[in-house]
């Protein structure tokens, strides 16, 4: 009984979603049974229509493992979205700054630079939430702004692309851009990485130490530290790790997709990705099925925009509704995750 | 001189929409509830506003519906929190993208437009100039020739700290935010005093965002808030939830805000002075953060 409760209120805030997209879409005169088929078609339909859903779904995967590793431990990190912008600055930096003439050293060593300035992005929060008790949600939101700030700064100025118009830096070389998997698409390698870092996670979180040591300060950081667990060190290690995450993310998202970077590089990946990870209350193979619906809202409401004239803001109407729905507890159980 | 009196009173201008922002989301702090959902309030406000000032031409009722349209959502923002025990961080930020997601597909629907709305007939709030003030040099351009939103926003601004420390509501949803507990004990509905403060700080919210389209701008696009709501979340943490502290700290950022705008005119990177705000934020949590683990080290 509780687990069939349980079940439906994980999937009550998508189910909602789609009602109050409905009711969004009957205001305007249009049938919604028919536009969400069509969305079905588009988000699925054929192996290009996949394809650039999984495409889509790449970079939601990343910030939200990264969201998820924090939240586990209860730390409220918010600043994913700055950590990718800056982690994707990083790799198109070294992208287009450096010329490595073998292929797989160039991008190993663009995603080491958006896997360092993404941890590195997160060090000063986590050390002041960790050793001064500094409310994580307010530093890491503010650092955010000062990150999209940085960026829009140096693409504006010392990294403009020469000849270029404005607000990008040049293209990366061709021996940094990531592996086309199905040609036409933008389907790229770094979703293969994502899947990868996806499985680390899933092992993390049920097989490891650390994992455990997370999810226990997650639920109760005192009894954690009583019974003798370093919470200083898994609170910064966590923030750490997601920063490094999210600075991954963004460096695939770079190397695979734009081949630069530009003003405007992520339009709330980070956003969609906490979103991600609330709904599937911070498990693998929930964050995977998370990935590819919001990959598939977002592939296909760019096309129904095109097809249909259905604005594309209708994604955010449905996403906003996710969000505001995600933590709700509608039955009382007992819910083992730590951001409630 | 004279272009040091410019960025000041362009500055008041600014700081206007932070202020009412600012004093909303202070009630709010108070009453036990951190609003990350001002900017998507501000929004509301900022397109309600100029859709009904230029259909009922009037600004006054212009304004009244911003307010009300906000003060509704912040309403059902409150009601997530309180009632169904979500969490107020991911409600706001999820609040910020349904109305963001609402008001561009309205305007692309509606209007065919893919972010601004300038409507003929808008009526734009009126300039007040002041008799004797309005000749003097630089008091004249600081205080003269605004309109009147400014002005109210400065009077709620100056009596605050009464309305919150002596007026018995105000003590209410004070004792609602500090202790739950203890307000549950003395008889205090807590879930009503919070949802009642969330309110008010969308109705603040949905006037800061006339402010900025129908006060200032004369159209509504999606850019308009651009961080200000959260701007405004930064003003009350800098001032530490106290009235005056904040505005003057809003003041602060509505000058650095009309210098960043003049930066950009002239062609140099605002990027540095657009950080501030948040940089000393982070400074002052960080302070106070380090002042507060010495005291704790000193008692041991």
């Amino acid at each position: 009984m509780n687990l069939s409760k349980s079940i439906f209120q994980d999937f009550l805030p998508i189910i909602i979603s789609f009602f109050v997209g409905a009711l969004v879409l009957l205001f305007v005169g249009e049938n919604p049974l028919e536009i969400y088929s069509l969305m079905l078609s588009e988000g699925f339909g054929s192996t290009r229509r996949i394809a650039a859903t999984l495409s889509s779904a790449t970079p939601l995967i990343f910030t939200a493992v990264a969201t998820a590793i924090c939240f586990r431990s209860g730390v409220f990190n918010i600043g994913i979205e700055g950590a990718f912008v800056l982690g994707g600055l990083a790799g198109a930096f070294v992208g287009f700054s450096i010329e490595i003439n073998n292929s797989f050293f160039h991008i190993l060593f663009c995603l080491l630079a958006g896997i360092l300035v993404g941890g590195f992005w997160l060090y000063l929060p986590s050390w002041l939430r960790a050793n001064w008790k500094v409310d994580e949600v307010v530093t890491t939101l503010m650092l955010n702004f000062i990150a999209v700030a940085i960026a829009t700064g140096l693409v504006n100025g010392p990294l403009l692309a020469k000849g270029a118009g404005n607000n990008m830096t040049p293209m990366i070389h061709e021996s940094a851009e990531l592996l086309k998997l199905i040609p036409p698409s933008t389907l790229h390698s770094g979703f293969l990485i994502g899947i990868f870092v996806l499985i680390l996670y899933g092992y993390f979180c049920s097989n490891s130490l650390f994992g455990f040591e997370n999810k226990m300060v997650g639920l109760n950081e005192i009894f954690s530290k009583a019974v003798g667990i370093n919470t200083k060190k898994i609170i910064i290690t966590s923030m750490l790790l997601s920063g490094a995450i999210g600075g991954l993310g963004g460096s695939c998202h770079a190397l695979g997709v734009l081949h630069r970077f530009v003003e405007g590089f992520s339009p709330g990946y980070g956003w969609t990705g906490m979103a991600i990870a609330l709904i599937s209350r911070n498990s693998a193979l929930g964050i995977f099925i998370g990935s590819i619906l919001f990959g598939a809202l977002a592939s296909a409401g760019t096309t129904i925009q095109l097809f249909s004239d259905i604005p594309l803001d209708l994604v955010d109407v449905l996403q906003g509704t996710v969000m505001l729905l995600a933590t709700i507890t509608v039955f009382n159980l007992r819910k083992n995750n730590a951001v409630r | 001189m004279q272009f040091v009196e410019n960025i000041l009173a362009s500055g008041v201008l600014l700081t206007t929409p932070i202020l009412l922002a600012a004093i909303g989301g202070l009630i709010n702090r108070l009453g036990g509830i951190v609003n990350i959902g001002l900017e998507g309030k501000m929004l509301l406000g900022a397109i309600i506003a100029i859709i009904v000032s230029a259909n009922t031409n009037s600004w006054l009722l212009g304004l009244l519906a911003a307010g009300f349209a906000s003060s509704l959502a912040g309403f059902f923002f409150s009601v997530l929190i309180t009632r169904l025990n979500a969490n107020m961080i991911i409600v706001g930020f999820g609040l910020n993208i349904f109305i963001a997601g609402l008001v561009g597909f309205y305007l692309k629907w509606f209007h065919g437009s893919s972010g601004t709305l300038k409507i003929e007939n808008t009526v734009l709030l009126p300039k007040v100039s002041l008799p004797f003030i309005h000749d003097l040099p630089l008091i004249g351009t600081l205080f003269s020739n605004k309109d009147p939103l400014t002005w109210i926003s400065w009077i709620i601004a100056f009596s605050m700290p009464w309305i919150i420390f002596k007026t018995r509501l105000g003590m209410r949803i004070r004792c609602a935010g500090s202790d739950e507990n203890v307000a549950r004990s003395i008889g205090l509905n807590v879930n009503n005093l919070r949802d009642f403060s969330s309110s008010i700080a969308g109705f603040f919210a949905g006037l800061a965002g006339a402010h900025l389209s129908i006060g200032m701008l004369g159209l509504f696009s999606m850019g308009l808030i651009s961080g200000r709501g959260f701007i405004a979340l930064a003003a009350f943490y800098f001032g530490r939830n106290m009235p005056i502290r904040t505005s003057l700290v809003c003041l602060i950022f509505g000058i650095l805000d009309s210098m960043q705008i003049r930066l950009q005119g002239l062609g140099l990177p605002s990027e540095p002075v657009q950080a501030i705000p948040w940089i000393t934020v982070i400074g002052i949590l960080s302070f106070m953060g380090w002042s507060e683990q010495r005291k704790s080290q000193e008692l041991k």
